[in-house]
């Protein structure tokens, strides 16, 4: 670890700044020199001192509050806290070439994953054909026998992915997990956007970045474009679980700026296996719901009969072909991190083309061999379950005690299905304002990439969602455990 | 329009208006008290707010004693009383919240910073910057607000349903502050009513209802009873004005439902026999049971909420 020479810190809010060559800075290379692309902006902020840098903070924090873009955490307390996603005002740079790269990877593998969801829910071939163990399908909590032998239109089940890139220390990118069931937090990433042009304007018109305002209308124009056939101008509605959810801000978000309805379930009701909305003059039909409600609650007669969120009768009207959701049910058995490990064969299989992203080498606690590896070197492992979200119940070897690792090696014994273990991956890390220090500490970040599919067209969100995790030392970056946001700039090609 | 959204947006504009006249009746009565004739003790005109407010019974269950800093406490800030100005607030930005996405941005940021201004004031702070403060920043946010709901909205079915809200819940409130006002005049002893406490009366009633200098341009004298209360049941021009409010409710319904036929069962027939009576009274009329007709208007504002609720905001 070196403390950084002054020849390259003139600026006081870069004077703390300790780098570690064990991980990859976004920003300054090995040797403590700014990477290319990120000259201008380091130039930029040259100019501020470190009160400046704080007043720019202040300030954006103040403009999201007041503009509520929150996010509930779940507590003790009944509606939850409302909390701002802490958002960093360094943006995140990657170039046109690299970005590239991860566009044409990330498409490649959302259309490979679509093939895989029609074919586990149609003639099975991939699992007779043995590239996929059968067992690891049916087992899977996601997979949906409702879905057996339904058509959604267009053949299309994953709509909208999210797909979670992180930067190795050996400067390749790798996929951290798929997101194909409702993938959140692209209201961040344009609402970032707008705050960084808000603060530092200079800066932005100086840099030619590739904008992020046109996802709403390709959102709008990939549901549309999946409507039931024969309907000429499609009803098109968000449904939400209501405002106590954590991700209420984007729902409402989304529904404005597509402007479209933003539904709950008791909004909605099913008669004949068509679906309305309750409207001041009567019932008007829907067509196309965007659902941001996990598959157990959309409909109660289908799926968890105690559900509130949903709408009687939904899963019925949806096997007639008479609306469509988005996305499918049953995709979940898609981004299952157990399946994850498939993936490359999965695109080799069904696109006949090699990965152009890599995946992190994964072990299944499933497997008696690699269930071996898994406990002799936990301390150099990440251990997850395959089936949960939001970074709950995660094991990181390297921080955790003797007696943790045992209690964790009876959890994993008592349901091996559901762990998976991946090698400690060294999370590239990015200058980042930590108000404390008053000034910019290395932290570590992934990248959330949204991508759309729809009749006819895909579409990769330039730039996306990078996440900070703002616990120093901490490779977590989810909202829910402390992690914040960067604005993210894919620079023009030149 | 969705039928929990018309309902939100509905709610959203009752809450506001009962936040703003809770305020203003408070910062009117409060300071009034310190310069008031003898009659008007401080204690009695505590008591008016309580129960202008809906207070009064529920303060008395739990409190002992009138005093001013509970009393300022219980109609400002506290959480546990349904209606004190902080959960009106609270309400209206719940529901603002809900139709978050039927509403402009500005409209939605004005209300979230009223919001937090409330929540983020404590019992302390509100000792500190004293009522006057506090409530005179509350009838500002509310204007704010306001202005965003006429300079920011499509004038569409949504704005149509918060305007109802607002005129219903005006309505509402103007005829309560009549009520709790006449009985405070009634309390004290008929005989010994001066012209300086009548005066005077009169002055804390338009004031609350923001009506004093516009009555005096509108009188070209100094307020006397029956002046005051027919500028303030009766006038036509005057948006705080009983007649005012009620007259506009038709207009507002016709920007939701645009049959221009009105039957007889309808709910554009029924509010607008109710509001045209209004249309076609005297003060003279009135005057002798003034009492009696306030209560008969607020259950006609009832009527009216329920029937509108009954055809559009059932969900």
């Amino acid at each position: 670890m070196s403390l950084l020479k002054e020849k390259y810190y003139k600026n006081d809010v870069f004077n703390s700044y300790e780098r570690d060559n064990k991980f990859l800075d976004e920003v300054f290379d090995n040797e403590g020199k700014i990477r290319e692309h990120y000259q201008k902006v380091y130039a930029e902020f040259n100019d501020f001192t470190s009160e400046d840098f704080k007043k720019l903070n202040e300030l954006a924090k103040i403009s999201f509050f007041n503009l509520g873009i929150t996010f509930a955490v779940y507590s003790d307390n009944l509606n939850g806290v409302e909390k701002i996603f802490p958002f960093d005002l360094f943006p995140r740079i990657i170039t046109y070439k690299e970005w590239e790269m991860i566009e044409k990877g990330v498409i490649q593998r959302n259309l490979a994953i679509n093939a895989f969801l029609y074919d586990i829910y149609h003639e099975k071939h991939i699992l007779k054909n043995g590239i996929v163990p059968a067992e690891l399908i049916f087992s899977s909590a996601h997979y949906n026998r409702e879905m057996i032998n339904v058509n959604p239109s267009q053949g299309i089940y994953a709509h909208i992915s999210g797909t979670d890139l992180i930067k190795h220390s050996d400067g390749e990118y790798y996929v951290l997990e798929d997101n194909i069931r409702s993938p959140s937090g692209v209201s961040y990433v344009l609402s970032n956007r707008e705050a960084m042009k808000r603060s530092l304007s200079n800066l932005f018109k100086s840099c030619d970045v590739l904008p992020v305002q046109d996802y709403s209308e390709q959102l709008l124009a990939t549901i549309q474009s999946v409507a039931p056939a024969n309907v000429a101008n499609p009803t098109c509605v968000i449904l939400t679980p209501g405002m106590f959810n954590s991700a209420y801000y984007e729902h409402s978000f989304l529904a404005q700026s597509m402007g479209i309805q933003l539904v709950e379930g008791r909004d909605l009701f099913v008669e004949r296996n068509f679906v309305y909305m309750k409207t001041i003059h009567g019932p008007e039909r829907v067509d196309v719901i965007y659902r941001r409600i996990d598959d157990d609650f959309i409909d109660p007669l289908t799926f968890n009969p105690d559900s509130a969120l949903g709408v009687p009768g939904l899963m019925g009207a949806y096997r007639e072909g008479n609306v469509n959701l988005i996305n499918a049910p049953g995709t979940g058995a898609a981004d299952d991190k157990a399946v994850y490990t498939f993936i490359p064969d999965i695109i080799r299989y069904y696109l006949n083309e090699e990965p152009i992203l890599r995946n992190v080498h994964t072990y299944k606690c499933e497997s008696d061999l690699e269930l071996k590896y898994v406990l002799e070197n936990m301390e150099k492992l990440v251990i997850k379950p395959v089936d949960e979200s939001g970074g709950y119940g995660i094991f990181i070897g390297s921080v955790s005690t003797e007696k943790e690792m045992e209690d964790f090696r009876k959890i994993i014994l008592a349901n091996r299905r559901k762990y998976i273990a991946q090698p400690i991956m060294a999370l590239s890390v990015h200058s980042t304002y930590i108000d404390e220090a008053g000034g910019f500490e290395p932290r570590h970040i992934d990248l959330r990439t949204y991508c759309l599919l729809g009749k006819n067209k895909n579409y990769v969100l330039k730039g996306g969602l990078s996440r900070v995790a703002l616990r120093k030392g901490s490779l977590i970056v989810n909202s829910s455990q402390g992690g914040g946001s960067k604005d993210t700039w894919v620079l023009k090609d030149k | 329009m969705l039928s929990r959204i018309a309902n939100s947006l509905f709610w959203m504009g009752r809450y506001l208006e009962r936040a703003e006249h809770a305020a203003r009746y408070a910062k009117v009565h409060y300071f009034s008290s310190l310069d008031a004739p003898l009659a008007q003790n401080k204690e009695f005109i505590l008591e008016s707010i309580l129960t202008m407010t809906g207070n009064l019974e529920e303060y008395k269950l739990k409190n002992e004693f009138i005093i001013d800093e509970e009393v300022v406490y219980t109609i400002s800030l506290d959480e546990t009383n349904p209606v004190s100005i902080k959960c009106s607030i609270n309400r209206a930005r719940e529901n603002a919240r809900g139709a978050r996405d039927s509403i402009s941005s500005e409209l939605w940021e004005s209300i979230n910073k009223f919001y937090h201004f409330v929540n983020n004031c404590s019992r302390f702070d509100l000792k500190r910057l004293g009522i006057f403060i506090f409530t005179e920043k509350i009838v500002e946010f509310c204007a704010i607000v306001n202005g965003h709901i006429d300079k920011s909205l499509l004038h569409n079915e949504a704005w149509a349903f918060i305007h109802l809200g607002i005129h219903i819940e005006r309505s509402n409130q103007i005829t309560r502050i009549l009520i709790s006002k006449i009985i405070d005049i009634q309390k004290i002893n008929d005989e010994t009513l001066s012209e300086a406490a009548e005066n005077y009366q009169c002055v804390t009633l338009l004031k609350s209802a923001e009506a004093f200098d516009m009555s005096r341009t509108h009188y070209q004298a100094l307020p006397n009873f029956r002046d005051t209360i027919e500028f303030l049941i009766l006038n036509n021009d005057f948006p705080r004005a009983i007649r005012y409010n009620l007259s506009r409710l038709s207009k507002y319904l016709g920007k939701i439902n645009h049959s221009k036929l009105e039957e007889k069962d309808s709910l554009e027939f029924a509010v607008g026999k109710i509001c045209s009576t209004y249309q076609y009274l005297l003060i003279d009329e009135i005057e002798d049971d003034i009492l009696d007709f306030l209560y008969k208007t607020l259950n006609n504002i009832d009527k009216i909420s329920d029937l509108l609720s009954k055809k559009y905001l059932n969900y």
